[in-house]
């Protein structure tokens, strides 16, 4: 086939055109699935962990969130409540380590974070993720200015996690001065939800009581975190797709000397298009499935990166995927079949003595 | 079997050609003489349809070549055409090259003209594997291959030497013998004496 023939003997511009579909492509693949990943890590936390939340009215964050722990025993009596826990989430110095993150629960909760070793934390004792477990031979650390004991390590599906400490929430209610951050509910009944919601949410005046669904879709973080990885992947992608095209047109407007050969030849039109048609097709199908295949690559890689302490995490959803090769190939098509049309409306021989020149 | 009627033509407000008139005969070998930038290359262009002129008419075979439909398999089927410079297509070997050009029934003499030019060991070669005189037989045995009614050739030796100009001067003389109108545009006088008709061209005129 005449099509990869011209590839192949050009390897120049073939890998010219490869490479530059392929860093588009890959640059879009990886901001957006990057936040998608980040987002969709948060959102696993609180969404498998209950059906209600609670959180303090007004306020834009929950870290800034104080709840009053003593709802949980009013919420505990609830019909359709199977369960609740309440949480402190912070962030501090630990040890020598500048920040990370803290977690104190109810001891009902400590079955989230699966012990790899030793025994889920007492008062005055922590358990230290895996990943912080490898900074600290120590028995004790310092958080604050208390010294805790480390009582074990744990594991967690979410990578973040694993980066931090967990203790009794009445300890971190003493570091971080509050009752609690959030509380979470869980309920046997998902028709029941909105009827507890209302139900909690007349206990106290100055709680917010959520759905855990409408809280991630509502959660400003994400929304800034979303918003602004669209922004930064459009641009990005648009560049690109810029890109292929142009580089596509520089590529078809050096051949105008070959169109022209061909037509003076008794090639038709349609014979060149045709045959640029598949051209393009292989290439900017080929650099596609190598983006992906590496991007994915890259994706399976940033759990295990040390550095990352598990919070950049990457999911690359299948709309995002089809839109980014839909895109890619209406450009590179765009841009190789226009100037080879206009091309082939020209005299012949201008084409041949343009390619000349 | 060629009639120009009053072509002109202009590049951009240059004119370079001015009302030119005259017939082609079947059969001839004829001799588009002038110095350079005497309007050779834009009136072979315009006579063989690469280029449409800015005024004037041009029949080949009595039909005005603005009334062809398939202008595509116009050329395939009857125009030949050799440039100074080969003109090969640099992703294709010789063979390839000439089977592009092919027409299908055609296909099956490629080799046999290959052989009559000399070039049939080369057959599978990229145009870059193989010298300039011998680049340039590819190109005519391109011309060649559909055994077209005309061949038209721009300085077809311009990039040769004398040894291998006379080689593609004896391979288009043998082309008219076997009945094909050769119309070649040179500064080169050595092919006056191949020549049937010669046509003067100073400036954009016939003199
Ligand atoms: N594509 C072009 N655009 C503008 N001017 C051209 C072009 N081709 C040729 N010319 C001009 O037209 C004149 C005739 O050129 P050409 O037909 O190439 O003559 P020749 O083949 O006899 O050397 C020259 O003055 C040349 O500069
Ligand atoms: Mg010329």
């Amino acid at each position: 086939m005449i099509a990869l023939k011209a590839l192949s003997k050009n390897p120049f511009k073939s890998l010219l055109i490869f490479s530059s579909i392929t860093i588009a492509v890959m640059a879009i693949f990886l901001i957006s699935s990057v936040s998608q990943g980040v987002i969709g890590m948060y959102s696993k936390m609180i969404k498998t962990d209950g059906d209600i939340i609670i959180t303090q009215k007004g306020i834009s964050d929950t870290f800034f969130s104080n709840v009053d722990i003593s709802l949980l025993e009013k919420i505990d009596k609830l019909e359709h409540v199977t369960s609740s826990y309440a949480m402190i989430v912070g962030a501090s110095p630990i040890g020598h380590i500048p920040i990370a993150g803290i977690y104190g629960t109810t001891a009902n909760h400590f079955s989230h974070y699966k012990l790899s070793s030793g025994k889920y934390p007492k008062e005055g004792e922590v358990i230290l993720g895996a990943n912080l477990a490898k900074q600290f031979a120590t028995v004790g650390v310092n958080i604050g200015n208390k010294r805790f004991r480390i009582s074990g390590v744990y594991s967690s599906d979410i990578g973040f996690e694993e980066g931090g400490v967990v203790m009794n929430i009445e300890d971190a209610g003493v570091l971080f001065n509050r009752s609690a951050s959030f509380i979470l509910v869980s309920s046997d009944s998902p028709n029941k939800i909105d009827n507890i919601v209302k139900k909690i949410s007349g206990m106290d005046s100055a709680i917010e009581v959520k759905t855990t669904k409408n809280f991630v879709k509502e959660y400003n973080q994400f929304k800034i975190i979303e918003n602004s990885s669209f922004v930064i992947s459009t641009l990005a992608f648009a560049m690109g797709l810029m890109g292929i095209a142009s580089v596509m047109s520089m590529i078809v407007n050096s051949r105008k000397e070959e169109f022209g050969i061909m037509r003076a030849l008794g090639k038709s039109r349609f014979f060149i298009i045709k045959n640029l048609f598949f051209e393009t097709l292989i290439m900017s199908l080929s650099a596609y499935l190598f983006a992906l295949v590496l991007s994915l690559g890259i994706l399976a890689m940033l759990p295990h990166i040390e550095m990352l302490q598990g919070y950049v995490n990457g999911t690359l959803s299948l709309s995002t995927a089809l839109y980014v090769l839909a895109s890619t190939l209406f450009m590179a098509l765009l841009g190789s079949l226009i100037p080879a049309w206009i091309a082939s409306k020209t005299d012949p021989i201008l084409l041949i003595n343009q390619g000349c020149a | 079997m060629i009639k120009a009627s009053n072509i002109s033509h202009f590049y951009g407000a240059e004119q370079v050609l001015y009302n030119l008139s005259f017939e082609i005969k079947e059969g001839g070998f004829v001799f588009l003489s002038g110095e350079s930038g005497s309007g050779k290359s834009t009136l072979l262009s315009i006579l063989s349809t690469l280029l449409k002129p800015s005024s004037g008419e041009l029949l080949i075979d009595e039909v005005s070549i603005d009334k062809i439909k398939n202008i595509d398999s116009f050329r395939q089927n009857r125009i030949g055409f050799v440039f100074q410079f080969h003109y090969l297509i640099n992703y294709l070997s010789v063979y390839e090259n000439i089977a592009l050009a092919a027409l299908e029934e055609k296909k099956q003499n490629i080799n046999k003209i290959l052989e009559e030019l000399g070039i049939l060991e080369f057959s599978s070669r990229y145009p870059n594997e193989i010298s300039g005189g011998q680049r340039q037989r590819v190109a005519v045995a391109r011309a060649l291959v559909n055994e077209p009614k005309i061949i038209f050739a721009d300085e077809p030796t311009g990039s040769l030497d004398s040894k291998n100009s006379t080689i593609v001067y004896e391979l288009l003389r043998e082309a008219v013998k076997n009945g094909t109108t050769v119309v070649v545009a040179s500064h080169d006088m050595q092919i006056e004496s191949y020549a049937t008709q010669i046509i003067r061209l100073k400036d954009g005129q016939i003199l």
